[in-house]
């Protein structure tokens, strides 16, 4: 709730988003014009735009906190579950709303035809999730180190290539250029790891909140 | 003089030995930071009634001291103990570099640091309480210094702590200010103990007890 207040009055997240979704799907729209591109490569644009829009403000949310010095008095009125999952969730919220506006937006302005509608919606719905539980995560670890900006990337690098490689496999499909049979895989997969990322977080997040 | 441990002085002014509860109990405690030792050796025990001011000169470490009791920085030897119970509802703080959310009202923060500590927000007692009725549907982002003191305080005894740390609580505030912070001392020694960091000589006579850092 108090993110949700916060960001209704800052707007600083969601604004920041969907300004880097414009600008990004302008940007590749504008690139590939009159260019017939394989579903492939229409998938690993897509997952660059929300890997960045996603990078660019999710772990924010924890950074933030100890950069104003307002992390302390959340240590000391708040158990580690409560203040993970408020921000999770928040994150998540974010993530996927931002993820399918900008995912519609680049079919939109790109003109690829979906065939697999489902399957794309779930990739993107199920990415977002699993893109916000990932990175939050990162920015909870590297929140108290001195070099904390640097810290989150370097966690969040290794944890986000099997999401990438996971995302652009089923959106590829999703874009006829691939089986069936591995556009489930890859949802399943990004279903798996966003509960995987959501499900042990608090209790990483536990261990490292009060060291 | 009531104890002399690694180099730290505790006094007494009016010391009484027979506590009937013991609220905080810190053992030998000590914190080392960048190869250096910040304090070292750090043990006494507060029950109800008890006072104590830490004094010392900047960089002493009595900020540190008080986070570690706290359990925000971590300690490198030693054990602080509380009382069987939840940490949030035994023990309150407010340091100077404490901060605020500047988008959250007063109200929304009084609100906010109940719901997460599971008590009673009593919103308008506490705030009647430190003089800040009048600022309660203001923005944190407007507060002068003084006012967001006034704020912090108002937090920290929300719970009706058993322990209370006062990191400079004098800092920032008026005259008004400053006998607020003394009535909130004499409310905390009838329920509990308390801790004050500070190098202000005014307030040391809110202690009854004394630790220098050296």
């Amino acid at each position: 709730m108090k993110e949700w207040q916060i960001e209704m009055r800052s707007q600083s997240g969601l604004i920041t988003g969907l300004l880097f979704s414009v600008v990004t799907v302008y940007a590749i729209s504008f690139a590939t014009l009159n260019a017939k591109l394989p579903g492939t490569v229409i998938a690993g644009l897509l997952w660059i735009a929300l890997l960045f829009s996603g990078a660019a403000s999710l772990p924010r949310i924890f950074l933030a906190e100890e950069e104003q010095g307002t992390a302390d008095l959340l240590r000391l009125v708040a158990r580690p579950h409560a203040v993970f999952w408020g921000k999770s969730i928040f994150n998540c919220l974010q993530a996927v709303v931002t993820g399918l506006i900008l995912s519609f937006l680049y079919i939109g302005f790109t003109s690829k035809a979906v065939s697999v509608p489902w399957l794309f919606t779930v990739c993107i719905a199920m990415g977002s999730l699993s893109l916000a539980g990932a990175v939050t995560l990162c920015g909870a670890i590297a929140a108290q180190a001195a070099n904390r900006s640097v810290l989150s990337a370097a966690i969040a690098v290794p944890l986000l290539l099997p999401l990438v490689a996971l995302g652009v496999s089923g959106l590829r499909v999703a874009l006829n250029d691939g089986a069936i049979s591995d556009g489930y895989v890859a949802a399943v997969g990004l279903t798996g790891y966003a509960f995987a990322t959501l499900a042990t977080g608090p209790y990483i997040f536990a261990a490292v909140w009060k060291t | 003089m009531i104890g002399w441990v690694g180099g730290i002085v505790i006094t007494s002014k009016d010391y009484t030995a027979d506590i009937p509860e013991k609220l905080l109990t810190v053992d030998k405690l000590g914190k080392k930071y960048g190869g250096r030792w910040i304090f070292r050796g750090i043990s006494f025990q507060l029950g109800v009634g008890d006072r104590l001011v830490i004094l010392g000169r900047n960089g002493a470490g009595k900020s540190t001291l008080l986070k570690t009791i706290a359990g925000l920085t971590s300690r490198t030897e030693g054990a602080v103990a509380f009382p069987d119970g939840d940490s949030r509802h035994v023990l309150g703080l407010c340091a100077l570099e404490q901060s605020v959310y500047g988008q959250l009202t007063v109200e929304e923060h009084l609100q906010l640091t109940a719901d997460l500590r599971g008590c009673p927000a009593r919103v308008d007692e506490l705030l009647q309480q430190v003089n800040l009725d009048y600022a309660r549907t203001r923005a944190a982002s407007q507060l002068s210094t003084g006012m967001k003191a006034r704020l912090k305080l108002a937090m920290a005894i929300q719970p009706d702590p058993f322990v209370l740390l006062l990191d400079e609580p004098g800092a920032g505030l008026d005259e008004e200010g400053r006998n607020l912070v003394e009535k909130i001392t004499a409310d905390q020694a009838k329920r509990g103990c308390l801790i004050v960091a500070t190098n202000d000589p005014l307030e040391r006579r809110l202690a009854n007890l004394e630790l220098q850092l050296v």
